[in-house]
């Protein structure tokens, strides 16, 4: 009985030391900086860090939801340019401005539906569904911008980049609001330990009566929800869409969650260490700037770690079962 | 059958005949590279009542030059896939072969240094993906995950973002003409021979099929895996040297997004993404099939945003018949 609940624990403690692990790396790297670089600590460039990843924390956020489920998505990045795009071009048309942005992220829970649509009726597989869908949205996008940048809105959208809440930039705040959401709604309620079940194994999750059709359509759908929240955060930072907006993102964004220890065979994983990772991947990129160093050491840097966390985890765990042989 | 058997004295030998020519003709429909041979043909067809001057050998020879350096990428891509794995880091190899290679260049090296050295890289940076995937244990794709952003970083370190421009003329010779089409051409034959006829071949489907039963099996997965990528990355490198070619000038962000439409040729010529069964030669006919249309829709004038559209499209089509095939034969 003791080494069933010690098998159930492993993997919450293995998550919490890479958080720990994580959140050291951090404020290491802030330290480090800090005695580097005068204008590191300064709260314009801090602010400034902090803006800077909000939008591709929605989308580390979207991306972990996914994995969890055990699914996969590729189109973040297309979602969130969709979603601002359309939101510059039906203003452009003169439909009323909060029609547009309900509009906008619906557009994000379509493409969700459409990607859990595939995966779930014809049996596809995520990985291959969400590439072909990223490649379409992103054409659909190049279609409505027509290749120009959008700089058309609302004086007043544009502007809540500056608001300040307590002095925090209002668009991480939107980033930390929805992080306490998904947290919540992942650990405290139903539907999030249903998602951690269907990740961990499906057949089983299936076989205990979890509706595993429905909850892939919300997991999707939900995804695409919160990359158009984040298509928005993107319009309103940099006050204008562009066609090319996260194009890079999904290899980024999965790559800065698979370091905050989410498992890329689902059923395991957290938004807390995604938000960590992506933070560190923001401090190293604004930190080699300030140096003046090559700014493209930070992806070397990413990609090292990257295979080391997720190695290191597999390395621990070929050993720790070497163990129990030994020991039996 | 039953009711011609009173009218016909040799019906024996008609009913013979009969079978063999309809299961001639059942194999001929079973073959997996059929569909998408049969789209190739209707777009050709299609796109040549269409446009003017579709059917001529200039368009054929500007198509053939346009698929060749993803063709020889999506080759190196369904083997890595053939065996149940996935190379995202061939784009970030391609280039760090002729940036890094292209050193040479400005050096002042000559040609039968460069190319070998450009080629030597691929290697090498196969190997460093084989050896991570078989070594540490972790998903193929978190591995190359990791190294494309490795190599990719790299190269941007070392050569600062600059464009290496005036190349000697006689590089261009690779990408010139039909040249590169030839050089698809025979890479394209060797590796059907490949994993058709040999053992390596054979066993990549193996491996693909369920590694733990090829392990018992006594095929050696490792070093098979090992060589898989090995020659994933000497073919990006091979096709650099084509986009060398080409273009007439080497940058560092060549070949971005080549491992996603090397996977894409590879699905829509319907190798599966569980890895286990698949054909070079489908592979080939999926980047033809994407080249078409790229071209057709050009010459149509039809906006160039609308391609990716179409590709995605194309994808979802063509693993939602992968799909249908499998549910049905596990019903039947």
């Amino acid at each position: 009985m003791r080494k069933r609940s010690e098998k159930v624990l492993s993997p919450v403690t293995s998550q919490r030391k890479i958080l720990y692990v994580l959140g050291m790396v951090n404020v290491l790297i802030i330290i480090i900086l800090s005695f580097l670089s005068p204008t590191f600590t300064t709260y314009g460039n801090l602010t400034a860090v902090l803006s800077r990843m909000s939008e591709l924390s929605m989308l580390a956020i979207a991306e972990t939801i996914v994995l969890i489920s055990g699914g996969f998505d590729l189109s973040i990045g297309s979602i969130m340019a969709l979603s601002g795009a359309l939101c510059g071009k039906l203003y452009v048309m003169g439909i009323p401005f909060h029609i547009v942005l309900i509009l906008a992220l619906l557009s994000g829970v379509a493409v969700g539906g459409l990607n859990a649509f595939l995966v779930v009726s014809l049996n596809l597989q995520p990985f291959i569904v969400t590439l072909a869908t990223m490649s379409i949205v992103r054409s659909i996008v190049y279609g409505i911008l027509k290749g120009i940048v959008l700089a058309d809105f609302p004086e007043k959208f544009l502007d809540l980049g500056y608001v300040y809440v307590f002095k925090i930039p209002l668009l991480f705040l939107i980033v930390v609001g929805t992080a306490v959401v998904i947290i919540i709604l992942l650990k405290k309620t139903v539907i999030g330990r249903y998602i951690f079940a269907m990740g961990a194994n499906e057949r089983t999750a299936y076989l205990s009566g979890i509706f595993v059709n429905r909850i892939k359509f919300f997991v999707y759908c939900l995804s695409g929800l919160i990359c158009a929240i984040a298509g928005l955060l993107f319009t309103i930072r940099i006050r204008a869409i562009i066609p090319d907006a996260g194009i890079n993102a999904p290899l980024e964004v999965i790559t800065a969650v698979l370091i905050g220890g989410t498992a890329i065979t689902g059923g395991k994983g957290s938004v807390l260490g995604s938000l960590l990772g992506i933070l560190a991947m923001y401090l190293l990129l604004n930190g080699f700037n300030l140096l003046g160093l090559n700014p493209f050491w930070n992806i070397i840097i990413l990609g090292i770690i990257l295979i080391y966390v997720v190695g290191q985890e597999n390395i621990l765990k070929s050993l720790r079962q070497r163990r129990l042989i030994q020991s039996r | 059958m039953k009711l011609f058997k009173t009218n016909s004295n040799d019906d024996s030998r008609d009913a013979r005949q009969d079978k063999n020519g309809f299961a001639a003709l059942k194999r001929v429909f079973q073959i997996r590279e059929l569909p998408i041979l049969l789209y190739v043909l209707g777009l050709i067809v299609v796109f040549s009542f269409i446009t003017k001057g579709f059917l001529s050998i200039k368009n054929f020879e500007n198509i053939s030059r346009q698929i060749s350096t993803i063709g020889i990428v999506s080759i190196g891509m369904t083997l890595v896939i053939l065996t149940g794995g996935i190379d995202l880091s061939v784009g970030a190899i391609l280039s760090f072969a002729i940036n890094i290679g292209g050193q040479g260049i400005v050096h002042g090296w000559p040609i039968w240094i460069v190319y070998p050295f450009m080629l030597f890289l691929g290697i090498a940076l196969g190997w460093i993906n084989g050896f991570l995937i078989t070594r540490i244990n972790v998903p193929a794709l978190i591995i190359t995950l990791g190294t494309m952003n490795i190599y990719r970083g790299t190269i941007m370190v070392i050569t600062e973002g600059k464009y290496i421009t005036p190349i000697p003329h006689h590089y261009n010779f690779l990408g010139s003409g039909i040249v590169p089409f030839v050089v698809l051409a025979v890479v394209l034959a060797l590796f059907i021979f490949i994993t058709l006829n040999t053992r390596f071949g054979r066993n990549l489907f193996a491996i693909g099929g369920s590694e733990l039963s090829a392990v018992y099996s006594g095929v050696p997965v490792r070093q098979f895996k090992m060589i898989v990528y090995v020659i994933s990355g000497l073919l990006s490198a091979l096709a650099g040297m084509i986009l060398v070619g080409k273009s007439g000038f080497i940058q560092p962000q060549a070949g971005i997004g080549y491992e996603l439409n090397a996977i894409a040729a590879v699905v829509i010529g319907g190798t599966s993404i569980f890895g286990g069964s698949g054909s070079v030669l489908g592979t080939f006919l999926g980047s033809v099939l994407i080249g078409l249309i790229l071209a057709g829709l050009t010459m149509m004038a039809v906006n160039p945003y609308w391609i990716g559209l179409i590709t995605g499209i194309l994808i979802i089509l063509a693993i939602s018949a992968d799909a249908i095939r499998v549910l049905k034969k596990a019903k039947g």
